[in-house]
């Protein structure tokens, strides 16, 4: 972790067209630096310039411009530049290195707790419950379609997650009035809303539900999580 | 009016060129469902999916393959659902069902207004 304070600030030229094992040379000593926890680097490509081959590389000049000059800039302690630099001069290969002693005045801030070993993915098992609600895709809350606004009304109450399924083909508690008359089986406007999360977000999201839907059917049924999730931690740390 | 009981869920899968007696057979189930006085039920057409046999079946925008993956879901009472069963033994010939428990909460108008509708 880099502070305020004394630094130094290392700046490596390159060639854009350095390869090395067939990948640009930046975009390896750059995996490296990423690798060995350097605080933050930098890539910049130049328009035009020249290096020890005394050759002029230019943006305008089509057929060279693949040779264009990069330069990879990057802060760090002393301690950690002196770790990694036998490394790095072994990655530059023709490239130039060059070092100067720097002063950070205000260290980037990172926007959340640094997690020591950060998860690839984060697998989350255990009981949680979902609740499926049956409505017609026809009925409404206010002026929007009430599974729209059910959706709405979940998000603002940070139930997990919900999505919503239109059936081809069904009939609800209401359809039972006309179940003499055949054809009303086939109206295409059955849709089913499922959302997962706990029991106690569930349970509490119900009065809502009550007052929003006036004909309909909700499904509590248990089931076992098993998430995997990116942000996972980032979710624990807010609620 | 609000009512809330124990119930069960019934979950079958099949493919939407599955037939029973020349007629779809989602379509036969549901009317089966319908007349047995079956609270609730709703036909779900996948997007992609395999089930047995191991086919994966497609969705209409595969103009070749229009067996798409349906889902049928069923929520009655135990004793409704007892009802059903035998016929979806002889009904489903390659098909998945799942049941499970389920808690639900009925919401209906009361009978003077769904006359209205």
């Amino acid at each position: 972790m880099l502070n305020t304070g004394k630094a130094m600030k290392v700046c490596i030229y390159l060639s854009d067209g350095a390869t090395r094992h067939g990948v640009p040379v930046y975009s390896s000593i750059l995996d490296f630096l990423f690798y060995r926890g350097v605080a933050g680097a930098t890539v910049t490509k130049g328009v035009a310039g020249f290096g020890a081959d005394h050759h002029m590389h230019s943006a305008s000049m089509v057929e060279i411009s693949d040779r264009l000059p990069i330069k990879i800039e990057f802060i760090e302690t002393r301690e950690k530049i002196d770790a990694i630099l036998g490394k790095l001069e072994e990655l530059a290969g023709t490239g130039l290195i060059e070092m100067q002693e720097t002063t950070v005045l205000k260290p980037a801030q990172v926007s959340k707790p640094k997690q020591t070993v950060p998860p690839t993915h984060l697998k989350i098992e255990g009981k949680a419950q979902m609740m499926r609600i049956y409505v017609s895709e026809e009925d409404r809350w206010k002026d929007k379609p009430l599974y729209e606004a059910l959706v709405a009304a979940m998000r603002a109450n940070d139930i997990a997650g919900v999505t919503v399924y239109r059936g081809i083909l069904g009939y609800g508690a209401h359809r039972r009035v006309h179940k003499d008359k055949p054809l009303h089986a086939n109206h295409h406007g059955s849709v089913m809303l499922s959302a997962v999360d706990t029991e106690e977000k569930l349970r509490a999201f119900l009065p809502l539900v009550d007052q929003m839907v006036a004909e309909g059917l909700v499904v509590f049924s248990d089931v076992n999580i098993v998430k995997y999730a990116y942000r996972a931690l980032e979710m624990e740390a807010q609620s | 009016m609000k009512e809330q009981f124990p119930a069960r869920m019934v979950r079958i899968h099949f493919g939407e060129d599955d037939r029973w007696h020349g007629k779809p057979l989602h379509e036969a189930i549901l009317a089966k469902c319908m007349e047995l006085g079956i609270a609730e039920a709703i036909v779900f057409r996948g997007i992609e999916g395999y089930g047995s046999g191991s086919r994966i079946r497609y969705s209409s925008h595969w103009p070749l393959a229009k067996d798409a993956p349906i889902q049928l879901s069923i929520v009655d009472t135990e004793e409704q659902i007892a009802r059903l069963v035998p016929f979806l033994d002889a009904m489903v010939e390659n098909g998945l069902v799942a049941t499970s428990s389920v808690e639900v909460v009925r919401y209906t108008r009361s009978a003077s207004k769904v006359a209205e509708d």
